[in-house]
């Protein structure tokens, strides 16, 4: 089954010096938080804010390199996590025919964005990011973290 | 646009770290090696290049990457980029595409046709006035500072 997430917004790591990307189902208000580099995290927040730089950069060839090829970004899908990496596709129309792209999420974000193709999420992914994160938070548990039984 | 003959290959001698600042320096060279032509760009981009000059394959596709992938899955090729103009000490740079034998031209920064190139494997090549008003003193000078300092120059 798949979610269909709207980029809330961006986030930034200091622990990480990362960015974080929330997406968000909003029917079931879902959130998929995604750790992106400063770069990409700089190709998303330019096309939220609808920014047009003097010359184009990486994700705005990407898309003109698209419309030149006549091809047209249907839709882009976060599909898998695995060890903390997502894993996501662009699926692609051209001519009479679908083509899937691997992507990491956030070229696949930076390019929707662009394209105003839809994002969506698996259920599956919704549902391991729930589980990976509770699982890394138990990791991080220390012993004093919980309670003394009384003798 | 400047007809074939009379543009010159350049290829990739290599990206150096600009330690100062978070910029990278692309160095193209013609085959005789007497050219120069240095193009300061930035850190994801010249990360980008060097990735795919020392044939690093990472886990995940790079922006770049994915572009290429674009193509191969539509059946294009990118058959040169040509380095075309520079203004206010911005380069400008075009793609040559082609499915077909039909050809596209696309407007690109350097950077980004740069990193395209040396991942299709086709030729770069610059305008005999680009290379006229390139910076390559600018670049001599910052060598000979950065060989004074004794950083490493990673290469190609």
């Amino acid at each position: 089954m798949l979610n269909q997430m709207n980029v809330r917004g961006l986030l930034f790591d200091p622990y990480n010096n990362a960015y974080i990307v929330i997406l968000r189902d909003e029917q079931h208000s879902d959130m998929l938080p995604i750790w992106v580099g400063k770069s990409e995290a700089s190709a998303i927040s330019f096309a939220l804010e609808k920014i047009a730089p003097p010359r184009p950069m990486t994700h705005d060839l990407m898309k003109t390199l698209l419309d030149n090829m006549d091809a047209k970004v249907i839709s882009t899908v976060i599909t898998d996590l695995k060890e903390n990496t997502y894993f996501a596709k662009i699926h692609l129309l051209f001519g009479d025919s679908e083509f899937t792209v691997d992507s990491r999420p956030s070229d696949a974000i930076a390019v929707a964005l662009r394209t105003e193709a839809p994002i969506f999420a698996s259920g599956e992914v919704l549902h391991k990011q729930n589980s990976e994160e509770l699982e890394r938070w138990l990791e991080n548990l220390k012993p004093e973290d919980f309670g003394k039984p009384d003798a | 646009m400047a007809e074939t003959n009379t543009l010159i290959p350049l290829k990739v001698h290599g990206v150096l770290v600009d330690p100062n600042t978070d910029t990278q320096i692309v160095v193209l060279r013609d085959e005789q090696n007497s050219e120069v032509l240095p193009i300061w760009v930035g850190t994801a981009e010249g990360t980008s290049i060097r990735l795919a000059l020392e044939n690093v394959i990472p886990p995940r596709p790079m922006s770049h990457d994915l572009i290429c992938s674009f193509a191969s899955h539509l059946g294009f090729s990118l058959n040169k980029i040509v380095i075309t103009e520079v203004k206010n000490n911005t380069y400008f740079s075009t793609l040559f595409l082609a499915k077909d034998g039909l050809e596209k031209s696309v407007d690109s920064r350097p950077s980004d046709a740069i990193a395209l190139a040396v991942r299709c494997q086709c030729p770069i090549y610059v305008t005999p006035e680009v290379l006229e008003q390139r910076g390559g003193e600018d670049l001599d000078t910052w060598l000979s500072k950065l060989d004074q300092k004794g950083s490493e120059q990673p290469e190609a």
